[in-house]
């Protein structure tokens, strides 16, 4: 056979796979409902950006225009009041919202204490939110295998059936060409299908951009194509291989429908529960009460050797100190919080790292991983503006400290009575945060990509054994 | 009557057939230990985070109970003049007290059935530590979870009965006559003195009894055994509901199974129909719901509220300079931190940051009940159009009977915010005063009460979603019943 009938007989295949779909009606429908919702999820995910996002711009400005012009204050009071820093929304939060819900966007840099980022938007919403948010992402990681299932499940089962598939190997097709041309037939669905909602995602994410942001999600949307790609590639092997395997299609069906259950609902639960067991992290109140003890050792040896006393803020020290102890008792504490909440990001880290090798057998949890690490709404991103954040509140509580050491330690017994100069209040930068760049996001989630493509690699070697042996 | 009898006796006679029949086909034990086994896990996902929820409890009234009585002794001791106590943490000063030397707890307790579902557990905060500082110092802390674990979910008994149980239903039912049918036996069947309708029912029967009525039984044997509390009348009641709730759900989607097995496809036609509704009524209606409700009845911006008090901060600031640049006089006189006659000099910067915060708190709590107000909303719209899905009737239904719904977390923080009220009522006039607080105070402040949300409103909204829930089922089995008629046998 010419090298020219090699390529044309599996694109004959398909288009006659092709045409079977749209004819019974299984691409409409199913098809139909998972494009509404795609297209749906788009156009809220898309609303909701825009109104955060704008908003969001709007209050930083005006956070920091009223930050510097405070009237005449003693800077603890100042620093009390603080400054509020909003997280920017990455635009592929249209796409994938990933942890987005489950993380707070505001921040309140107070004096003294690294504080949690507050307002969760799942505290807003009812236990509904529990059930899934609708986002394509979710479309696509749940629903993609689903449909392709609903497709293909009859794919050589059902020919088998029939006996035509007797027929097409009397004809002098290969094994190897039929099976691409089933491949072939499922992919043209899915591009059918996903054509006019990647290029909705393209314009919704891209529009109203810089030129800089632009280039930068058009890469990462790129990246996610080439993730949520080889994801549904992975479910269409692995459709053709039980569907040559089975012995009809009712089994083929019940299998892949098991799979899938299996796949996409009850292991990622699962493997939330049991990488929790299996690396806890520790509750509230364990954390704090942990944290804070180590604090008070840190902080006492802080003020024995300043200012020999045994105390924190107590009788023994004068007013005229207390600038420079509010400045050694921050910094005797950063390296503590810093640990603290270093170690239980790591934990949370930890335990995503172990579910992105679990990938390896359901890869809904590598795509997961990958899709939301490069739309820029993983907790990689989340932890990068947290630190950032905390780096802001110390430089705004030395300023403020160092102030107090100048001009009121000076001051003797009237700490409080200093009022510094609205000029100090400018010191403070703008809090000109960037979320990290998307080389960053891929060096990030280069392993569930690897994971990812091992799976497919993998998927099409059964697909390949299943027709050779077992499709008669 | 002897109509009756003979059938009854027909039906005992297919069902133990019918009984043998999948016993020997190995599905049903398949489905079954899948079952046992899923229901197994669960339930211990669920034990052990109330447990670690109640662990968490006891060691925070357990802390409440030591700091007490640790400012009581420095106190009396102060008192008996054999103790100066420090600037900031001074039992006899009520700006110490009020604050986090003396603070209060307030628990929300984990209900009997708690164990059944996590629900909004794990997004709300189960305890409060209150001051007399600001609602937004405390009002946003959460449990400490992984937000990765947060939007996977837990593996707990709602998830296996809400989305599992359907899917376990379906693996024993989907080709109920189908089967029968495509393998010839049908024909057969029917050949014999017996109606199509009591075949039906005999075999749906079967697998009631058998699937149904071990994911119903199993949680409930086990709650009885491991928590003794579930034992009370009361919890027993709602124990029962559970059972019945969770039973018509199965029921719900038995009669689903029937229906469509009654219009007479193929068993692949049968599986995907029935896959395809466990898609729509399951994954995409919850979903779809909260997008409308959350349309509907948005929640205010986060943005704005912070907004909001920055600006009331900056005030309060501003017209409380003089209090707060007021200088603390201890350093120079260290017997003004002991109380004299009754009185004790409240340091006016103290005073100052206490009026502040309560101001903040009085101007955005108009704002924070907007909040509420709009998260009320929807909830009413929730159980309003939650019919639109027996999953999310179910799902609902069985949070609020373990405790763990949205809104008994909305009533704990209704009931923490009018503690904090009580508190702040009980300080701020001792604060401005200068009055010193003695160790008779200890037992007077306010402490925290929870007041349970009246078992005879989670009775009948679990008796009403049941009912509900019932009503779609007979629904579908008037319309097998209608379809059989017409069932193409051949």
């Amino acid at each position: 056979m010419s090298s020219k009938s090699t390529l044309r007989v599996p694109a004959w295949i398909a288009r006659k796979d092709f045409s079977e779909y749209l004819r019974d009606g299984r691409l409409h429908w199913a098809g139909g409902l998972v494009l509404i919702l795609l297209l749906t999820a788009l156009a809220v995910g898309w609303q909701n950006q825009r109104a955060i996002s704008g908003e969001r711009a709007v209050a930083q400005k005006l956070d920091y225009s009223d930050w510097v012009s405070q009237n005449t204050r003693h800077p603890h009071d100042a620093a009390h009041q603080g400054m509020h820093v909003f997280k920017p929304e990455p635009p592929l939060s249209v796409i994938d919202p990933g942890i987005t819900p489950y993380v707070g966007s505001t921040l309140w840099l107070q004096a003294h204490r690294q504080s949690e980022v507050k307002f969760r938007p799942a505290q807003d919403a009812t236990g509904l939110q529990r059930l899934g948010q609708l986002s394509a992402a979710w479309v696509l990681q749940v629903l993609g295998p689903l449909l392709i299932i609903v497709l293909g499940f009859n794919a050589f089962a059902g020919e088998r059936e029939l006996g035509t598939l007797r027929q097409t190997l009397s004809l002098g097709i290969t094994q190897r060409q039929l099976l691409w041309g089933k491949a072939l037939g499922l992919l043209a669905c899915l591009a059918v299908l996903l054509l006019p909602a990647g290029i909705a995602a393209l314009v919704a994410s891209l529009w109203g951009l810089t030129s800089e942001l632009q280039m930068d999600t058009t890469l990462r949307l790129l990246g996610l194509g080439l993730g949520y790609g080889v994801y549904l590639l992975i479910a269409i092997f692995v459709v053709l291989a039980v569907s040559a395997w089975a012995k009809t299609s009712r089994v083929a069906l019940v299998v892949l429908l098991g799979m899938w259950i299996v796949g996409t609902l009850m292991v990622p639960r699962a493997a939330s529960d049991l990488a929790r067991t299996l690396n806890p992290s520790p509750s509230r109140l364990e954390f704090a009460s942990k944290m804070n003890a180590d604090l008070h050792t840190h902080y006492q040896q802080a003020w024995k050797d300043n200012f020999g006393v045994d105390k924190r803020w107590g009788s023994d020290l004068p007013l005229n100190k207390w600038g420079v102890a509010l400045q050694v008792d921050d910094h005797a504490g950063y390296s503590v919080t810093d640990k603290h909440f270093g170690d239980l990001w790591h934990a949370f880290e930890h335990q995503q790292r172990s579910q992105e090798w679990a990938g390896l057998v359901v890869p809904i949890l590598a795509l997961r991983s990958f899709s939301m690490g490069i739309a820029g709404t993983d907790f990689a991103n989340h932890r990068d503006f947290s630190v950032a954040a905390e780096q802001h509140r110390r430089l705004m509580q030395d300023l403020m400290s160092a102030d107090l050491v100048k001009n009121a330690d000076s001051l003797d017994n009237k700490h409080f009575a200093y009022q510094a100069d609205p000029k100090l209040w400018a010191t403070v930068p703008r809090f000109g945060y960037q979320l990290p760049g998307v080389a960053a996001a891929f060096q990030n989630n280069l392993l569930s990509l690897l994971v990812l493509l091992a799976v497919l690699t993998i998927s099409v070697l059964l697909a390949r054994a299943a027709c050779a042996r077992r499709l008669l | 009557m002897r109509d009756a009898n003979n059938s009854w006796q027909l039906f005992c006679t297919v069902f133990k057939h019918e009984g043998r029949v999948l016993l020997a086909d190995r599905t049903l034990w398949l489905v079954a230990s899948l079952l046992l086994a899923l229901l197994c896990y669960a339930l211990f996902n669920g034990l052990a985070h109330t447990q670690a929820r109640a662990d968490v409890a006891s060691v925070v009234l357990k802390k409440q109970a030591d700091q007490q009585v640790k400012n009581l002794d420095l106190l009396n001791r102060m008192m008996a003049g054999k103790a100066t106590p420090e600037p900031f943490a001074n039992p006899a000063d009520p700006a110490s007290i009020g604050s986090g030397m003396g603070a209060r707890y307030a628990v929300l307790p984990a209900t009997a059935l708690a164990p059944v579902a996590v629900g909004q557990s794990d997004m709300f905060s189960h305890y409060y530590q209150v001051t007399y500082r600001s609602k937004l110092n405390f009002m946003y802390d959460s449990e400490i979870e992984n937000p990765w674990n947060l939007l996977s979910g837990h593996f707990d008994l709602t998830f296996v009965m809400v989305y599992l149980l359907p899917l376990l239903i379906f693996a024993v039912s989907y080709n109920l006559l189908s089967a029968e049918r495509e393998q010839g036996t049908l024909r057969m069947l029917l050949s014999q003195p017996l109606g199509l309708r009591l075949l039906v029912l005999a075999k749906l029967a079967v697998r009631a009894f058998a699937v149904i009525g071990l994911a119903t039984l199993v949680p409930v044997l086990v709650l009885l055994v491991i928590r003794p509390e579930t034992r009370e009348a009361s919890a027993l009641a709602l124990l029962i509901l559970w059972a019945l709730l969770a039973g018509i759900y199965g029921l719900f989607w038995l009669a689903l199974a029937a229906a469509i097995n009654a219009l007479g496809r193929s068993s692949a036609a049968n599986a995907l129909m029935l896959i395809g509704s466990w898609v729509v009524l399951v994954l995409v209606m919850p979903v779809l719901l909260n997008l409308v409700v959350g349309q509907i009845s948005p929640a205010p911006s986060r943005t704005e509220l912070a907004t909001r008090t920055r600006l009331i901060t900056i005030d309060g600031l501003n017209r409380y300079n003089k209090l707060l640049s007021t200088d603390y006089r201890y350093t120079d006189k260290p017997e003004i931190l002991l109380p004299k006659d009754g009185k004790i000099e409240v340091p006016p910067r103290r005073k100052g940051a206490y009026l502040l915060q309560r101001d903040v708190d009085n101007e955005i709590t108009p704002v924070l009940d907007q909040f509420d107000r709009q998260l009320a909303g929807q909830q009413a719209l929730v159980e309003r159009f939650g019919f639109v899905s027996p999953a999310i009737t179910a799902h609902e239904g069985m949070a609020a009977l373990a405790g763990n719904g949205s809104r008994r977390y909305m009533q704990f923080q209704t009931q923490v915010g009018a503690f904090h009220t009580q508190w702040k009522q009980y300080f701020e006039p001792r604060m401005m005063a200068d009055t010193a607080i003695v160790p008779a105070d200890f037992d007077r402040m306010p402490r925290f009460t929870w007041h349970e949300t009246p078992k005879a409103e989670v009775r009948s909204d679990a008796g009403l979603r049941a009912m509900q829930l019932l009503l779609l089922t007979l629904a579908l089995g008037g319309f097998t019943a209608w379809r059989l008629r017409r069932y193409p046998v051949v």
